[in-house]
């Protein structure tokens, strides 16, 4: 395709929604350093971007700081900051390049994949701080002696059946049991649902494949103005309103 | 008011660019001036997308580790490092999104590093509330339909298709509300597309 034909798509590729074939031929133009297509999703990546700095901002909190220059501050020298494990793959690969001047090329290719791996890692431990952080929350929520508890679908074997723990400071803790997953491409949508109001967003979450959920919404919650949690199935990204009837709700 | 500070940093402190370089010879306190710089953006922006201030968090920091671990592959003289951020912030947060949801990851197609050239340095337009208030105003100009298309794929990072079927309504008619919002963003903003 033409520079011309591809113009009108320039905005559409930069927010990542471009079909094809638009969308490998503006790669292929980019990819040759194209003279017209490169300043045209340049200036159409200006825009997304900017449509991202709209939000009002929020402040984040100030232990997020230290979270993130830990990063810098524990990766200073990151050779030595390595796991003994991954060091000793680097300093093998390193004296393999230096004994081996011919196989250079091949020791740089294994630094590469233990720095693939090294990220993967990294990935993974990440993710299980990010549940050990939502464990810690649910356990927060269970223990103060001012959360509210609620039982739902007591007395009946199959449907959904658990508990909602409301904690006017710290949130709204969600555990659930026989709840099989949400069908592929749904997922599950947590509300709270304010006496005499519309129902409040509180979080996607799936469940397990033997059934159990956790789910927790952090941050203080009006328990006394609230007349009940609930949960629909909704499409994969949430939804702003209930679209459908609740899987189960919990009335305070 | 909150941008003040921001302003300040980019008036008075060193270039993007200059950033770039420090990271590069991994300073830790270009990481803390990259922080003070564009941390409270880039938490704005996942926080809209997750809407989660602990999975937030969790990300703002999977974004700065994945921002110090390429750093080393971005051209800074080819592109802008704010751009560049806050692409992998928003790349994070879909993906985490998608994730979540049991979507396929990466499908929305960002590329980070692989065209430095495309992330214009814009630090300043980034940060300025002007330039800002402009975008905001023209979104609101746009009929409710076309700003959703807008949100749900720059927010919360569906296709067209997936965009048509939580809307109820035509794959063209959604992508004639794409085409018709981006353009009427880029003439009311004057993002000219090159002749």
């Amino acid at each position: 395709m033409t520079c011309d034909e591809l113009r009108d798509s320039y905005e559409i590729y930069a927010l990542g929604i471009a079909d094809e074939p638009e969308s490998s031929e503006i790669r292929a133009h980019l990819d040759r350093d194209c003279p017209t297509c490169v300043p045209g999703v340049r200036g159409a990546r200006e825009l997304t971007t900017l449509i991202g700095a709209v939000a009002p901002l929020a402040e984040p909190p100030a232990r997020l700081r230290k979270r993130v220059l830990a990063i810098a501050g524990g990766q200073k020298s990151s050779l030595w900051n390595w796991s003994p494990v991954w060091a000793a793959v680097a300093a093998g690969a390193l004296i393999a390049a230096i004994v081996f001047n011919t196989r250079a090329q091949r020791a740089s290719a294994e630094l590469a994949q233990a720095s693939a791996e090294l990220q993967r890692v990294q990935s993974e431990s990440a993710a299980q701080t990010r549940e050990l952080a939502r464990l810690n929350e649910a356990f927060a929520i269970l223990n103060q002696p001012d959360a509210k508890q609620v039982v739902f679908g007591g007395g009946a074997p199959q449907p959904p059946r658990g508990r909602v723990f409301l904690d006017p400071t710290r949130g709204v803790l969600l555990v659930a049991s026989n709840l099989p997953p949400a069908p592929a491409g749904k997922i599950y949508e947590m509300w709270v649902i304010p006496k005499g109001g519309k129902p409040v967003p509180a979080g996607l979450f799936q469940s397990a494949a033997d059934g159990t959920a956790l789910h927790v919404l952090t941050g203080p919650v009006d328990v006394a103005g609230t007349a009940a949690v609930a949960v629909t199935v909704e499409v994969a990204a949430g939804a702003t309103v209930p679209n459908l009837p609740p899987v189960f709700a919990a009335a305070l | 008011m909150l941008l003040l500070p921001l302003l300040l940093a980019i008036e008075f402190g060193e270039s993007d660019a200059d950033l770039v370089r420090r990271l590069q010879r991994r300073d830790p306190r270009a990481m803390a001036e990259l922080y003070d710089r564009y941390g409270r953006l880039v938490y704005t922006l996942i926080l809209r997308v997750v809407r989660d201030g602990g999975i937030a968090e969790d990300l703002v920091q999977e974004t700065f580790l994945r921002v110090w671990n390429r750093v080393q592959g971005f051209d800074a003289d080819r592109g802008g490092l704010g751009p560049w951020l806050l692409a992998v912030a928003r790349n994070r947060a879909i993906d985490y999104l998608r994730s979540a949801a049991g979507r396929m990851r990466n499908a929305v197609e960002l590329p980070e590093t692989d065209h430095p050239a495309l992330f214009a340095d814009m630090e300043k337009e980034l940060l300025n509330s002007d330039r800002v208030r402009r975008v905001r105003i023209a979104l609101e100009k746009l009929s409710e339909n076309q700003r959703a298309v807008i949100e749900l794929a720059y927010f919360e990072g569906l296709s067209q298709a997936e965009m048509a079927d939580r809307m109820h309504q035509p794959l063209g008619t959604v992508k004639t509300w794409v085409r018709t919002a981006l353009k009427s963003l880029r003439d009311e903003l004057g993002t000219a597309v090159p002749a």
